[in-house]
């Protein structure tokens, strides 16, 4: 494209420069801190973080919801995508439409609104009681399970994005070849949708997990101090114990874990080959 | 001549306003009620010291990170902080040692905010007490011990640790106990058993706040700074007077060492806590008196912590002792409560 490769390196100058010192530079001082002390480089940081029960149980907890999410919207994604690829061009042009709709309204203003559905006095418990299936108000917020709900449904877009622009790749009559050579739903979704989706799949999976991960607003509203997770945590190092290492400590884990979750997905996609 | 001596006069204008521009204080306060201090006290003081008022905000934590990181070049001259932070600043040596001579004011002071923390490192300019919010309509609250109680499990929020009413919270239930609230280790044990019972720990008042007007919390310790966010809410909130009495606390103000601006830092300090200023701080329920000169209306003391008796009512706890054991009480909080 280029007459030669200078032309390229030149355009290409700027980004690289704002790059290196507006983002990994900074960056990078910051997480090398983590391997410092006064005695020199060390991974002292690392075992103390992981000596404490408290980290053990945010670091899992954080893994889990961050599995969990992206499990769970993965499955509704593909029920969504599959159901939306089989439209009317107009009608999936209005309902994907609708899909991102969300990704325009501030993660804030979402997360509140869970507060509204789950709280005492909130929709969920109101019909709960109403119905006569609990005598009093259920506590939902602060729960796990406020905060997966709240992250599973700030992350699903994503998802669904990647899966159907996906399915939308997949050629129209190979569905249809593989019912009529008999294979039944199963079989066709398995041997048929998945092995052609995989790519969206791993987009999709490490953009939910990585979401989860490091969503910060959303398990700070919903789950509050009981339900810490890796980047709530990071918060408090920072703003209650102005602990930067452990910080650093956690950003890097937090690094480890979305590139290992994208290695993870694309060796299973590649596996499936 | 005439054309000459008018251009002197006006050199000499603008030489004036030039020198008044750069007499600047840099201060470091809490980020609350800053409209109100501006009216109060900000503007009138630049008026009175023709200078240039910087005014930095922020969290505790973030406050006393940026006067460390500065410590050789102090970009802070005076700050306002939980008297606790001020004692962790005076022990890093971070802080200056007041000349008590030059702030006129101070002997109007409850003899408690005089000399907070030892050796005239802080002087203190308002108490707060802290007690139990709770919802008058559906409880009445008698005891600290009652935020455990059974009967309440499942609508209660308590202070974090980490904190200014977390370790205040946690002495009144060692109190309520029978105990006499020095040894804290016993009580965050039984936070810990209760853990499942409590709604949540938050961090900021404006968050207790949000939750009690949304009824999921009905009953939880605050300081009573907080109130004023209570008492106008459509939902009956009451204050308790438990059996124990109301903790309490005080903020402090400090000046950082080797700033090179002592004296207008002193000038400050001295116009906040006269009584002036003080009771117009005071009747905009900003924040309660600590000079003991202050007179405010009945209606307006009932929103403060206002008045010798209850100052001297208030169970405090030493700054030394929350700094000697704030690692171990949180390093135990997150073991036994959080996990």
């Amino acid at each position: 494209m280029f007459s030669n490769t200078r032309e390229g390196l030149a355009l290409a100058l700027p980004a690289a420069i704002f790059a290196l010192l507006l983002f990994i530079l900074p960056v990078g001082i910051l997480l090398s801190e983590a391997f410092q002390s006064d005695a020199g480089w060390t991974l002292s940081g690392y075992t103390d973080f992981f000596s404490k029960p408290l980290n053990q149980t945010v670091f899992l907890r954080t893994l889990k919801l961050g599995v969990l999410v992206a499990g769970t919207a993965a499955v509704i994604g593909y029920a969504a995508a599959f159901s939306i690829s089989n439209l009317s061009p107009v009608a999936r042009g209005r309902v994907f439409g609708l899909v991102i709709l969300p990704l325009m309204i501030s993660p804030v203003a979402r997360t509140y609104a869970w507060i509204v559905i789950l709280g005492r006095t909130g929709i969920v418990n109101d019909a709960l009681v109403g119905l006569g299936l609990a005598d009093t108000p259920i506590r939902l917020l602060f729960t796990e399970t406020a905060v997966f709900l709240g992250l599973l449904q700030l992350f699903m877009p994503l998802m669904i994005i990647s899966l159907l622009s996906a399915m939308e790749n997949i050629p129209r009559d190979v569905i249809p070849a593989a019912r009529v050579l008999g294979a039944n739903w199963f079989q066709v979704f398995f041997r048929v949708i998945l092995p052609l989706t995989k790519e969206g799949l791993v987009v999709g999976g490490t953009l939910v997990f990585t979401g989860a991960l490091t969503a910060y607003i959303t398990p700070a509203i919903l789950g509050g101090s009981k339900v810490l997770m890796l980047e709530t945590l990071l918060y408090q190092q920072v703003n209650v114990s102005n602990d930067f290492v452990s910080a650093s400590v956690i950003a890097m884990i937090l690094i480890i874990m979305s590139f290992t979750a994208n290695l993870l997905l694309k060796r299973i996609a590649t596996a499936r080959k | 001549m005439k054309n000459a001596i008018s251009l002197s006069a006006l050199c000499c204008a603008l030489a004036t306003s030039a020198f008044a521009q750069d007499k600047t204080l840099t201060i470091s306060v809490y980020s609350f009620a800053q409209d109100e201090y501006k009216e109060i006290l900000y503007d009138p003081f630049e008026e009175i010291c023709d200078c240039t008022l910087v005014v930095e905000t922020g969290n505790s934590v973030e406050r006393m990170a940026k006067i460390e990181a500065n410590a050789s070049n102090p970009v802070i001259d005076m700050a306002v902080i939980a008297s606790q932070d001020a004692l962790e600043l005076a022990r890093k040596d971070l802080l200056a040692q007041l000349d008590v001579s030059k702030l006129a004011n101070l002997s109007k002071l409850y003899s408690a905010a005089q000399d907070p923390i030892g050796d005239n490192f802080a002087v203190g300019y308002t108490f707060y007490a802290s007690s139990i919010v709770y919802r008058s309509d559906l409880i009445k609250v008698n005891s600290w011990a009652d935020l455990l109680d059974e009967k309440l499990a499942g609508n209660v929020a308590l202070p974090n640790i980490t904190g200014t009413q977390g370790p205040l919270t946690l002495m009144m239930l060692d109190k309520a106990a029978g105990n006499d609230g020095s040894d804290l280790t016993g009580v965050i044990s039984e936070v810990g058993k209760h853990a499942d019972d409590i709604v949540t720990f938050y961090s900021r008042s404006s968050e207790l706040t949000q939750l009690m007007n949304q009824e999921e919390v009905i009953a939880a310790p605050v300081g009573r700074f907080a109130w004023s966010a209570f008492k106008d809410s459509p939902l009956p909130f009451a204050w308790a007077e438990p059996a124990e009495g109301q903790a309490g606390g005080m903020n402090v103000m400090v000046m950082t060492k080797g700033n090179g601006n002592e004296d207008l830092a002193y000038q400050f300090m001295d116009y906040w806590l006269s009584t002036e200023v003080q009771t117009k701080v005071a009747e905009a329920l900003v924040d309660s008196p600590a000079n003991a000169e202050v007179v405010v209306s009945d209606e307006i003391a009932d929103n403060l912590t206002y008045g010798a008796d209850l100052i001297n009512s208030l169970n405090l706890l030493s700054p030394a002792e929350i700094i000697d054991n704030r690692e171990a009480w949180v390093e135990q909080w997150n073991t036994e409560v959080i996990q």
